[in-house]
């Protein structure tokens, strides 16, 4: 076979998946018939409202002096963990606002960091492809620093995202820029499966964030820059279970709701939305019309422990509280009361559901706080 | 409002001293208490009242209402006293404040002031009670009017000596604090026994203030006025003074401990004679900083002593936090809310960012014993390092005067940062010797023998440490117990002889050449000079002249070393030579470019890597032995078919035949080659294999391969460098030396992302025209080297470097023949490739205004190649139509092919550059593997930076070197 008649042969195998391609996107667009506002306001739901002091914002973390990108909650002791670009990881005391620790991390760009499930370590990861895991219990070095009790390496691009596996202190996913997520075992410090890559059906793009399900530890979702969100099952690495397209952008964020059937996503393309995992479908997408050309970016997403609530923070430092079964924004944290003054690179819940953190670019963290007897959170 | 106060003053029966009035009658009646403006009263917002109604459990920190406060304060304020006065009183560093309404005030009401005696004039009367114990002649009290039947008289009398006031201005100053800590003293034995607080003494001071007029009216008629001059100059000392007296009297000191306290601080006070100094500075040392403390004091103002700033409750036995800023006092409840999470220390959550008193930047990162109780260890001990190391603690540099200027803030760097800096710096003046490094406060002997020939302050003067003896150390009249050193010492000091001192303590005499001796040369001097307190070099500081290059490699303190960093980030596509340039950097600037760990690390790669080359090789010459077989055979099927058989048996010994145990050895090799695993293997195989490889390269038949490498596309052409010392490389005991490691593919961390701090050299900083500034020599800089691979390309990532103060983006020339493989799968030019890349970066938003400095890398390759393969292999280069004169290689003036090839490529780059920013590209030309030229590419990216911050005074374009030349082509 000569080269001329093997690339005339691969021209029209890419043009075939091309026009597959079109069909499955037409095909899905016309299954995609009801969404869940529509349904919801059928059968007469009203959206959730809020009062002015409903979510307040009660404490201020300032002690970054660089731009804030990740941050994780402990599951139960109200303590939060948030990574700058300082180069520093500090560790807060949610109540007090008092910082326990704050270790200088030997790379300053750091893009992710988390709690373990134990609240004994933290993990984090950024450019330098190398996830790190500190022991707060240890002692620190003459200088005053934490040393790094582990690290993972084998990433051949950087780690955008760690989660540790519910209630598994030694297992970790990381998704990273080679396209591949990996879980790890941290006793060891090598990978047990490795999910996408080369000659796997894994994303085409950078992958950005990883959730695990909450109900069920053997799932995860990941997002990435091919604009799909693919679901895993963590005993078969060789296969994305399912793979999820709507997206028309880097999808940012996942994030699992509540109750494990569901999750959600934010995307380069302005959009949140909700996803099931049992019927493949997209549920709902929460969007607002922008009239210029410029559309806010979603950069980071939680759900209210209700799943009734989807908080999502946007790179023009807007932070909308969606009512996820009506669509309707019920509340922007950025047009509050000291609010924060950049983009707001992250949101976590904290374990109990009573309070929010935001993470921004403006280098601090805002705890906020539902207030009085709010039936829904 | 007023009947409850009325009230409250009545019940108040158990502050005695408000019955203890015998003096003469009042003539006038009391003025009423109502002096609280309740507008003026600042406080927090309240939350509408509506949102309280309907959502009683708010989970937000509960407002201070106004009403609250009113009527607490009224209440306790009144308790302790009715007068009006009293309100003014309550804050101690608010001394201007207080003084100019203490002064209206007592101008009409004196009487009433005296009657009531309170202490409404603490600070004045405190000092000038103590005095008038001396010197009653020169003490001032606005208590004066005590006696108001006498008040003209008085008035007199303070115009009188206001005289001596002016003279004695300057002793004043140094005597009064530590008069007003005997009066504490005093207090405590006289009036009320234990004395657990300043505010007590205060108090205690009111009474015994007053019970000394009961006494003594007589001597109160000596008491004279201050004028108003005097009181300003008094000031600063007083609020000084107050600070500090009471951040010490607050760990419960009884009367001796804080005397003791009192006494460790004197010479900061008494050494302020910057006032009859400079008569600039006293207007900064009074005025910047009550400034600040009374705009930020104003929601305190009005609490009662002892009280608990934000709850209002407590008393003066309560354990009390401090803020370091405005001197707000808070209990253990309120600490945690007032101060919140403390990102620089201990500071009221308004006072963040304002500069901390002076008087307790004895106390930073001290932790009361209040705060290690509230939190845990850990916290404590961030808060701790945040207060010692954050930029707005740090001492400002104009408070320090040294040689009779202010320092500026590199000088205070280069003072702290030196190897042997002055020790408990505080703001004042001193003196420097820069020749010996003596170093000491103005008017005083020398205190610490410092680093040398720090360039800070002005020139030393004679009068530096008030010396009276006419003998001079460089310059400088020395004091006795100098003189009496020296003479100890055995140094000749007959005829009052100038000497010169050197930092290592020879010396001679001014004007003469010969070093007569070393003064600390004898032990017994060393004693000596314990005994009589005066210094001696520390062994740090001593001979070695690489002094100055240390000072440089010393790691700078932490809050310095986030400001003073500028990045430089390098980029380029894959194979441009970043990890070159990045290796040549840590060489250069590093005095340990590369640690034990990293250079074994290094030698296991650079092994693995010369198996590789030798793999390919060998695969070479089963290719070649092959083909030369083939030839062979043909020659002989030519040459005739009767020898054939003959060949055949004789065994296919070629040129590039092997002994089959060699043969064994590469067929192996090959095999692991195939299967990929060879890292894995190689670098624990490589003590058995290395005779082998020894054997292998004095073969023939490898040799003979070896000649024909150029056939080999896929050996690197770094391999041969590797491969001439194979045999030693491959020795267990091998330490790759820098050149080998510059030449050695992959050895940086092989993904993402690797970052180096350095400082240019101060010596190499020399050569350059513009060595004057110390300045630049301390500036750091941080090459981050990011590698193109693994990074997506939509660069997400780029947004971490929006604070990198230059792009440096590599392209190598030699790539223009180049190809590789793109996303899609097609070969594409790799010159093509970068300049894709470099459109990308330079169009990307993080960028945006950001200056691009282009290397254009591998010169002495593209030389080589440019005379072989004509540029316009490259679509992007296809008009390059370069004159090239016959007589080239005799004319040196005449640039060669390279050099033109190189001038066009730049000019391709810039024009590029600026029809998509529309600004200047810089551009250098360097060769990886040659240090200078990285260092001169360097130093040009700090040129830029330099010229960057005073953009205004350049017109770039007679800046970039190459935009004169490129007008010169033609196309």
């Amino acid at each position: 076979m000569s080269v001329a008649e093997l690339k005339e042969r691969h021209m029209a195998a890419t043009q075939t998946l091309n026009a597959l391609t079109h069909k499955l996107k037409q095909k899905r667009l016309l299954l995609l018939d009801t969404d869940l506002s529509g349904y919801a306001r059928s059968q007469g739901k009203s959206p959730v409202t809020f009062g002015p002091t409903d979510l307040v914002c009660c404490r201020t973390l300032q002690g970054h002096t660089g731009k804030v990108y990740s941050l994780d909650w402990t599951s139960e002791k109200n303590r939060i963990v948030s990574a700058s670009q300082d180069g520093r990881l500090i560790v807060w005391n949610a109540l007090t606002s008092q910082k326990t620790h704050a270790i200088k991390l030997p790379c300053a760009w750091v893009m992710t960091c988390a709690f373990s499930p134990g609240g004994q370590s933290v993990a984090c990861g950024g450019l330098d492809s190398v996830c790190s895991i500190f022991s707060l219990n240890s002692p620190s070095d003459k200088d005053g620093n934490l040393p790094v009790s582990r690290m993972l390496n084998g990433h051949k691009g950087y780690v955008s995202s760690c989660q540790y596996v519910p209630d598994e202190d030694t297992h970790l996913i990381t998704a990273s820029g080679d396209q591949t997520c990996v879980l790890w075992d941290i006793t060891t410090g090598l990978r047990t499966s490795v999910f996408g890559g080369e000659f796997q059906s894994g994303h085409t793009g950078d992958v950005l964030s990883v959730s695990i399900n909450g109900s069920n530890s053997r799932m995860f979702v990941s997002g990435s820059c091919d604009s799909t969100v693919r679901l895993w099952d963590t005993r078969v690495a060789s296969r994305a279970v399912r793979t999820f397209h709507g997206h028309e952008g880097d999808v940012n964020t996942v994030r699992f709701f509540p109750d494990g059937h569901r999750f959600g996503t934010g995307s380069d393309d302005g959009t949140c939305r909700l996803f099931d995992i049992r019927t493949g479908h997209q549920l709902q997408e929460y969007s607002r019309p922008h009239g210029d050309n410029e559309v806010p970016h979603v950069t980071s997403i939680a759900f209210s422990i209700s799943g009734r609530l989807l908080f999502a923070g946007y790179t023009n430092g807007d932070c909308y509280v969606w009512d996820t079964l009506l669509a309707k924004v019920v509340l922007d944290l950025g047009s509050l009361q000291n609010s924060h003054d950049g983009r707001i690179s992250c949101l976590g819940l904290s374990g109990d559901g009573s309070a929010l953190c935001t993470g921004s670019w403006d280098t601090s963290l805002k705890i906020w706080a539902f207030g009085g007897h709010r039936a829904v959170i | 409002m007023s009947l409850e106060v009325a009230t409250v003053v009545e019940d108040a029966a158990e502050y005695s001293f408000a019955m203890e009035y015998h003096g003469p009658p009042i003539t006038r009646e009391l003025p009423r208490a109502v002096p609280i403006n309740v507008d003026r009263i600042p406080v927090a917002a309240v939350v509408s009242p509506l949102a309280f109604s309907d959502n009683l459990s708010l989970p937000i920190v509960q407002p201070i209402s106004a009403t609250d406060i009113i009527g607490k304060k009224l209440s306790m304020d009144l308790k302790l006293s009715s007068s009006s006065a009293e309100l003014l009183t309550v804050s101690p560093t608010s001394v201007i404040a207080f003084e100019s309404r203490n002064n209206e005030v007592s101008e009409g009401s004196y009487s009433k002031e005296l009657g009531l005696g309170t202490e409404i004039s603490v600070s004045p009367s405190s000092v000038g009670n103590a005095l008038d114990e001396r010197e009653p002649e020169n003490c001032h009290s606005n208590d004066v009017c005590a006696l108001s039947g006498e008040l003209s008289s008085d008035f007199e009398c303070c115009h009188r000596d206001g005289g001596v006031n002016g003279t004695n201005e300057r002793g004043y100053s140094s005597i009064s604090p530590d008069n007003s800590c005997e009066l504490g003293g005093v207090g405590t034995s006289e009036a009320l026994g234990s004395l657990d607080s300043f505010e007590k003494s205060r108090d205690s001071s009111g009474s015994l203030h007053k019970s000394r007029l009961s006494s003594g009216f007589k001597e109160s008629l000596d008491f004279n006025e201050s004028n108003r001059t005097d009181w300003a100059s008094n000031e600063s000392v007083l609020s000084m003074d107050y600070l500090s007296s009471r951040v010490s009297s607050r760990k419960f000191g009884d009367g001796n401990n804080e005397s003791g306290c009192d006494v460790r601080r004197a010479p900061v006070v008494t050494f302020c004679d910057i006032e009859s100094d400079d008569e600039n500075t006293n207007e900064e040392f009074t005025r910047s900083e009550p400034e600040v403390v009374r705009a930020k004091k104003e929601p305190a103002v009005k609490v009662k002593k002892g009280a608990c700033y934000r709850c209002l409750k407590g008393n003066r036995f309560t354990e009390k936090e401090v803020c370091m800023v405005c001197d707000a006092k808070y209990c253990i409840n309120c600490v945690l809310r007032a101060m919140g999470s403390m990102p620089e220390g201990r500071k009221c959550v308004t006072c963040i960012g304002y500069p901390i008193d002076e008087s307790k930047r004895g106390y930073l990162g001290k932790c009361s014993r209040m705060l290690k109780r509230l939190l845990n260890d850990l916290e404590v001990r961030q808060i701790m390092k945040a207060e010692k190391l954050c930029e707005v603690n740090q001492l400002p540099p104009e408070y320090i005067y040294v040689n009779g200027r202010p320092l500026y803030h590199e000088e205070l760097i280069m003072l702290q940062s030196c190897p042997n800096p002055p020790k408990k710096l505080k703001p004042g003046n001193y003196w420097y010797d820069k020749v010996s490094g003596l170093w000491g406060k103005e008017g005083q002997k020398p205190s610490q023998i410092i680093s040398p020939h720090l360039n800070v302050g002005g020139p030393i003067k004679a009068d530096a440490s008030n010396g009276n003896t006419q003998v001079y150390i460089n310059g400088r009249e020395i004091t006795k117990v100098e003189l009496r050193m020296l003479k100890l010492a055995g140094v000749q000091c007959a005829g009052n002889p100038h000497f010169w001192v050197n930092d290592d303590g020879s010396y001679q005499e001014e004007g003469q050449k010969n070093t007569k001796g070393y003064i600390w040369g004898k032990a017994g001097t060393k004693l000596l000079c314990a005994v009589l307190s005066l210094p001696v070099p520390s062994k740090s500081s001593h001979p070695c002249g690489e002094q100055v290059t240390s000072m440089i490699s010393r790691s700078m303190p932490d809050y310095l070393e986030q400001r003073a960093i500028q990045k430089l980030l390098l980029i380029g596509y894959s194979g441009s030579g970043t990890s070159t340039i990045f290796k040549q950097a840590k060489i250069l600037y590093k005095d340990i470019p590369f640690s034990e760990d990293e250079r074994e690390q290094i030698k296991l790669v650079i092994q693995s890597h010369v198996y590789s080359y030798i793999g390919i090789l060998l695969e070479g010459r089963e290719r070649f032995e092959e083909e030369s077989l083939n030839d062979l055979r043909q020659n002989q099927c030519s040459d005739g078919s009767a020898l054939a058989g003959h060949v055949d048996c004789n065994g296919e010994k070629t040129l590039y035949s092997i002994c089959p145990r060699l043969k064994a050895f590469s067929d192996w090799l090959l095999k692991i080659m195939a299967s990929g695993t060879l890292e894995a293997i190689f670098p624990a195989a490589s003590r058995e294999y290395a005779p082998l490889v020894e054997e292998l390269w004095s073969n023939p038949a490898f040799q003979a391969t070896y000649k024909r490498r150029s056939e080999l596309e896929t050996l690197p052409s770094v391999a041969s460098y590797f491969l001439e010392r194979a045999v030693e490389i491959l020795k267990p005991d091998y330490k790759p030396s820098d050149v080998d490691i510059l030449y050695a593919e992959h050895v940086t961390s092989s993904n993402g992302l690797s970052c180096v701090d350095f400082s240019f050299p101060e010596s190499a900083y020399d050569d350059d025209a513009d060595s004057g500034d110390l300045h630049d020599s301390l500036l750091r800089f941080q090459l981050i080297r990011l590698q193109a691979k693994g990074f997506g390309e939509n660069c997400k990532w780029l947004e971490m470097f929006e604070d990198v103060r230059i792009v440096i983006f590599c392209v190598s020339l030699s790539d223009y023949d180049q190809f590789a493989i793109d996303g899609d799968g097609n070969a594409v030019n790799k010159m093509l490739l970068s300049k894709k890349f470099f459109e990308n970066m330079v169009t990307h938003p993080t960028f945006d205004q950001m200056d691009f400095l282009l290397i254009l890398n591998k010169f002495d390759m593209f030389e080589q190649k440019i005379e072989q393969v004509p540029l316009s292999q490259c679509d992007w280069f296809d008009d390059f139509h370069p004159v090239v004169s016959r007589n080239r290689p005799n004319n040196a003036n005449h640039p060669t092919l390279g050099q033109l090839g190189f001038h066009y490529i730049a000019v391709k780059f810039k024009r590029l550059y600026a029809a998509l920013t529309g600004r200047k590209l810089y551009v250098s030309l360097v060769k990886a593997m040659e240090p200078n030229s990285v260092d001169a590419a360097l130093k040009y990216a700090r040129e830029i930076l330099n010229w960057d911050e005073d953009r205004p005074n350049f017109s770039l374009s007679e800046y970039s070197i190459y935009s004169t030349e490129a007008s010169s082509f033609s196309h």
